[in-house]
């Protein structure tokens, strides 16, 4: 069955047909609900709602767009009620991301070399999670389904109810705050 | 150039590889001659570097079994008993 067959059977009630539907999305769902939310509890909450209101509204999915882009909104509106009540992290805009630097041979940014020299693997990924998870959901979100999800722009844009340009805006900021919090944590170690 | 700031949209954009070929000449020839935007450069591309190599995180022991439980019940609750 194709995707849209499967779609029409799970609706009239064929379970295989939806666990099928659900079966390439269940760990991506997962993992992206627990770098955004940086916990194993609220993730479970979120993986477990995503897909009981998928069986709720399966009947309301016109096919539209494809099953995966239909579920990552689900997933998009579960997650924005659950970070509604946390305080997060908001980004300024991005002019503020670049510090104020002399043109030419002065150079005031940090250089990284290799980050592995300086952190463990478990390390600067423990440092990325835990940054992530403090961010704003309107930038973590979209980051990290472009960079560790690999979802094209425009289908994040689709998942998340925005343009193209504000996805790519938010990205941005997104990825010089973290770009940003890593260089302090390496300025610290190379000091210290 | 003296001002870098203005830079900082398009060299995102230059790292991922998505600028024109004539914005994309317009930054090299930036970055030839200014040190931090090769560094900005460098480390930008380097954080999503690092975003994407580590393992992922397994998920929790007995998610699946919970989660088939979690369905089934309300797959019963909508479709009845009868299942196939
Ligand atoms: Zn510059």
């Amino acid at each position: 069955m194709n995707e849209k067959e499967l779609v029409l059977a799970a609706r009239g009630g064929d379970r295989d047909a939806f666990n099928e539907l659900i079966s390439n999305y269940t760990d991506r769902i997962y993992r992206l609900a627990w770098k955004l939310s940086g916990n194993q509890e609220d993730a479970e909450d979120i993986f477990q709602e995503t897909f009981l209101k998928a069986v709720d509204n399966i009947d309301s999915f016109r096919l539209e767009s494809s099953f995966g882009t239909w579920l990552y909104s689900i997933a998009m509106n579960v997650m924005r009620t659950c970070f509604a009540k946390r305080k997060r992290m908001q980004l300024g805009p991005i002019e503020d991301y670049m510090p104020d630097h002399a043109n030419g041979a002065n150079s005031k940014l940090l250089d990284w070399g290799d980050p592995h020299d300086l952190f463990e693997n478990e390390q600067l990924r423990e440092m990325i999670d835990s940054f992530l998870s403090k961010m704003s959901p309107e930038n973590s979100t979209p980051f990290v389904l472009r960079y560790m999800e690999d979802m094209p722009v425009k289908d994040i844009a689709e998942v998340m109810d925005l343009s193209v340009p504000a996805v790519k805006s938010r990205i941005l900021r997104a990825r010089l705050a973290l770009r940003e919090n890593l260089t302090e944590k390496f300025r610290e170690k190379k000091d210290g | 150039m003296d001002n870098c700031r203005e830079y900082l949209e398009n060299l995102c954009s230059y790292v991922d590889g998505e600028v024109d070929d004539s914005v994309c000449r317009e930054i090299e020839k930036h970055l030839a001659g200014c040190p931090d935007c090769r560094i900005m450069v460098d480390t930008l591309r380097k954080t999503v570097r690092l975003c994407r190599e580590g393992k992922e995180e397994p998920l929790p022991e007995g998610l699946k079994a919970r989660m088939e439980a979690i369905l089934e019940k309300k797959w019963k609750e909508k479709f009845g008993k009868d299942e196939g």
